[in-house]
């Protein structure tokens, strides 16, 4: 671009405005809507700043200005925003600008605390503040009030917490009792209230605390109402037997206070009344006694036995009924009344009236009255055992129908005397020794001796080697009798006796074949006529046939099944040998017979038996030879007799009348007769004793 | 030395054209074209008075409130340099106080010399008073590195009940103050610099 000489055209300049709207850039516009928009908010937070709230701590630890925060039902509802001394620097003073919205309901009722973290044994609270720093808490009512800008802060959490109102009061521990900060009221288990900070009293004689039992149980309470410490736990053996006390394992550690209304009728109790916890729950239930003096009545009784088990607060029962206890023991020596020097029991009995069940009240004199009239009808008074396991004692009230009669004597100082009877007392420790003599006098070591040696014997028997060679004995044995019967002497017998047989069955054969019956028959029906005896005398041949076919039949019979009968008897009486009782010196005897036994079978196999029954089957061949022999012979015989029979009857025939003749004959008869009774009793010789002609003896 | 208004032209602020004096509107950019804004000067000591105004809450209220487990700390932007540099972190200590206190406070003595200087005239040269100018105008965006630090930490940082870093209120401010100056330095005409080293009658002198 060239530069051209023409000057450039002139600028149009814009005059100034006359006016200042125009003169001023719209701009401004925004600084002045900033400064609009700081001037609302600078209003709007001072308009909505609520007041100033001085409260008064003992300590202010961990309460910082500008971060600490108020707070009402766990909101923030204010900020500290000082903390400063009060003048004298005995208080710490924290101002804290509460909100707007709340800053009505702070009136003079409210509280104010600081809230810490704290572990006590029933857990941990305020552990948020650990970390976030301590915050102050307050309670106030939901009314508004009248508004305070001062107000003094407690030093710890008030028993009440947001929304629980309740019934305070003052509960002073009386003896071991321990009152617990924070701890819990509990009644039938639930926690109804809460027990403040315990503090000494001005007398120095108790700790006392507030309590708060929250509505609606407030009206649990009234002035019959007896509070006792349920934190750790009791044990007592008492009358009762032994009695483990503790309400939970919460209370056992951190302490607790349990009440109950024991009798009915008392007045309802108002805020800050006194009450008294005591140290258990007995001690509670005979203060409500004890608060009564003039309702009780008290007597007196004298025992003879002067027994131990009876205690103080024993209690007093009639028919069952607990009507008063055992207020004291002493001993009593009095010559006079009794008539030795011997110390008796006396004891003191505090009875409730109102447990008699008396209408119309239950007054002292009332009581006392009734009590007279009991005596003379048989009332009495005893010792009976009130616990078996401790052996711990009561007193009990019977009615004695039997009873000599008496009254309720006055005695100096006016003690009233009960009668006394003998005492109930069941010695448990005698019945229990008794039992366990009993037991220990068992002869159960004895038996149990017994049934060892009993159990070592079986055992003794079962292993010892002589009844571990029974078997082999028997078998030893059946060996030796296999042996016997397997010898060739004895397998050959039966060929032997079968030979013998057969003899005997040809000489019987040959007997038959004889003929000879026909022709005795003929001589004897030829003699029939002369003599009857002769007749006789010849019958007895088939007789003696027949023996001698019973003998052989026996010899037949007699061979291997009596030898085989006389080993099964053997080994039965073996085996019964071997069972019987005896058992003890069974192995050794029967070892013994076994091996008398095999013995017996050796000396068998070996020398003889077989030998000698064979021996016998020859002499028994031979005597049926001989026999056969004789029966060859008979026909001679017969033939003899015959002719004898024939000459008999010539003689008969010739004489028949003479005597002389007669008389011979009959001698030859009985001569006849003679030698066949001998055969006879041969042949019942051999029949009563086979074995002779066996044996050869 | 000769100005484009010498010659009868008018040069677009924003995108340097130049366009023959008299002519409402940039040919190119369509901005609104003046030789020379009347109300300049005004605008600048408006936003420099807005700038002004927010730095100063920026630097009461904290900047950076970090939440730990056991402690909640605020600080504000001298506070939290002070802080680091007790802790031997010098260096950043410096960075820290360099872009968030000299820098700022410099752009606002600078941007009121130059508007000063404008009206009633300076002993600066002109080429000194530009260079001025320009590195306010550069410098000025890095007073954000401050926000920006925030901005990060407070978003990296959230570990809910272990540590957590929330921008304070000072950190609006402050943005909102850079913002104002920046503002307040782009109001500028660094042209009336060069017009105000130049006597009125000069012109006319040079007028055939």
């Amino acid at each position: 671009m060239t530069q051209t000489a023409t000057p450039p055209p002139e600028p149009p300049v814009t005059p100034a405005g006359r006016n200042l709207i125009d003169r001023i850039s719209v701009i401004w516009l925004v600084p002045l809507a900033a400064l609009l928009v700081v001037l609302g908010v600078a209003w709007q937070a001072y308009s909505e700043r609520g007041p100033l709230l001085e409260i008064a701590f003992d300590n202010a630890s961990g309460v910082r200005a500008g971060t600490t925060e108020l707070r009402y039902r766990d909101v923030t509802v204010g900020m500290v925003e000082d903390v400063s001394f009060a003048p004298g620097l005995d208080r710490v003073l924290v101002k804290v600008r509460v909100d707007q919205e709340v800053a009505p309901y702070i009136d003079g009722d409210a509280q104010f605390w600081v809230v810490r973290p704290q572990v006590t044994a029933r857990g941990v609270t305020g552990l948020g503040t650990v970390l976030s720093g301590v915050y102050i808490e307050g309670l106030w009512d939901n009314s508004p009030g009248a508004a305070v800008t001062q107000i003094t802060g407690l030093p710890d959490a008030p028993l009440e917490r947001v929304g629980q109102d309740g019934l305070r009061l003052m509960l002073r521990a009386q003896g071991r009792a321990s009152l617990v900060e924070g701890a819990p009221v509990v009644y039938r288990g639930i926690e109804v209230g809460r027990i403040g900070r315990p503090r000494i009293t001005a007398d120095g004689a108790s700790a006392e605390a507030e309590a708060l039992i929250f509505a609606p149980h407030d009206r649990l309470i009234n002035s019959a109402t007896r509070f006792w410490d349920t934190s750790g736990f009791s044990f007592s053996l008492g009358p009762a037997g032994a009695q483990l006390d503790f309400s939970s394992v919460a209370a056992l550690v951190s302490g607790g206070v349990t009440f109950e209304t024991m009798i009915s009728g008392g007045t309802a109790a108002r805020a800050g009344d006194d009450y008294t916890v005591y140290p258990e729950e007995s001690a509670a239930r005979a203060s409500l006694f004890r608060g009564d003096d003039s309702e009780i009545l008290t007597l007196s009784a004298v025992f003879e036995d002067n027994i131990a088990g009876l205690t103080v607060d024993a209690p007093v029962e009639w028919n069952g009924l607990r009507i008063g206890q055992v207020s004291a023991l002493n001993g009593v020596v009095d010559e006079d009344r009794f008539g030795d020097g011997r110390v008796r029991l006396l004891v003191d009995l505090a009875i409730r009236p109102g447990r008699l069940g008396l209408e119309g009240g239950a007054g002292r004199d009332t009581a006392l009255e009734y009590l007279h009239e009991s005596v003379a009808r048989g009332l009495r008074a005893r010792l009976a055992s009130a616990s078996l396991l401790t052996g711990g004692l009561k007193i009990e009230l019977v009615d004695v129908p039997d009873a000599p009669p008496a009254e309720i004597e006055t005695i100096e100082g006016g003690d009233l005397l009960l009668p006394t009877t003998e005492s109930e007392i069941a010695d448990v420790s005698a019945t229990a020794t008794g039992v366990f003599e009993r037991i220990n006098a068992l002869p159960i070591e004895e038996v149990m001796a017994e049934a060892i040696t009993l159990m070592q014997n079986a055992n003794a028997l079962v292993s010892s080697s002589e009844t571990r060679d029974i078997p082999g004995s028997v078998n030893a044995l059946l060996d030796e009798t296999r042996g016997v019967i397997g010898a060739p002497e004895v397998q050959a017998l039966p060929a032997r006796l079968d030979a013998v047989l057969t003899e005997m069955e040809t000489l019987v054969a040959q007997i038959a074949q004889e003929a000879l019956a026909s022709k005795l028959s003929a001589a004897l029906s030829d003699a029939s006529a002369a003599s009857q005896g002769v007749s006789d005398a010849v019958s007895g041949v088939p007789d003696l046939v027949a023996r001698l076919d019973a003998v052989a039949q026996k010899a037949e019979s007699v061979e291997i099944d009596a030898l085989a009968a006389e080993l099964t008897a053997l080994i039965r009486s073996a085996d019964a040998l071997i069972a019987g009782e005896g058992a003890q010196a069974l192995p050794g005897t029967l070892n013994t017979t076994l091996e008398e036994l095999r013995h017996v079978l050796a000396q068998l196999r070996e020398g003889g038996v077989v030998e000698n029954a064979t021996a016998a089957l020859g002499s028994a061949r031979d005597a049926a030879d001989t026999f056969a022999e004789a029966g060859r012979d008979l026909p001679g015989l017969i033939a003899e007799a015959q002719a004898v029979l024939e000459q008999a009857r010539g003689t008969l025939a010739g004489y028949a009348a003479d005597n002389g003749v007669g008389r011979d004959a009959r001698a030859a008869m009985r001569e006849v007769e003679r030698a066949a009774r001998a055969v006879s009793s041969l042949a019942r010789a051999i029949e009563r004793n086979p074995n002779s002609l066996l044996l050869g003896r | 030395m000769r100005t484009a208004r010498d010659m009868g032209l008018v040069g677009c602020t924003r995108c340097m054209r130049v366009a023959p004096l008299g002519t409402a509107l940039c040919p190119r950019c369509g901005s609104i074209l003046h030789s020379r804004d009347p109300m300049a000067l005004q605008k600048v000591w408006a936003w420099w008075l807005l700038g002004l105004g927010c730095y100063i809450p920026a630097n009461l209220y904290p900047m950076l409130e970090t939440r730990t487990l056991v402690s909640t700390q605020s600080d504000t932007i001298v506070g939290g340099a002070v802080t680091l540099a007790q802790h031997g972190n010098w260096g950043v200590a410096l960075i820290i106080l360099v872009a968030s206190v000299v820098i700022p406070v410099a752009k606002f003595l600078v941007l009121a010399g130059l508007a000063f200087g404008v009206w009633r005239g300076t002993r600066l040269s002109q080429a000194r008073q530009h260079l001025l100018y320009e590195i306010v105008e550069y410098i000025g965006r890095w007073s954000m590195i401050d926000v920006f630090v925030v901005a990060i930490l407070s978003s990296l940082v959230q570990l809910q009940a272990l540590a957590t870093i929330t921008p304070g209120r000072a950190s609006l401010f402050f943005a909102l103050s850079v913002i104002f100056t920046m503002l307040s330095a782009q109001s500028f005409d660094s042209r009336m610099i060069w017009d105000s080293a130049r006597p009125p009658d000069d012109q006319e002198d040079r007028q055939p």
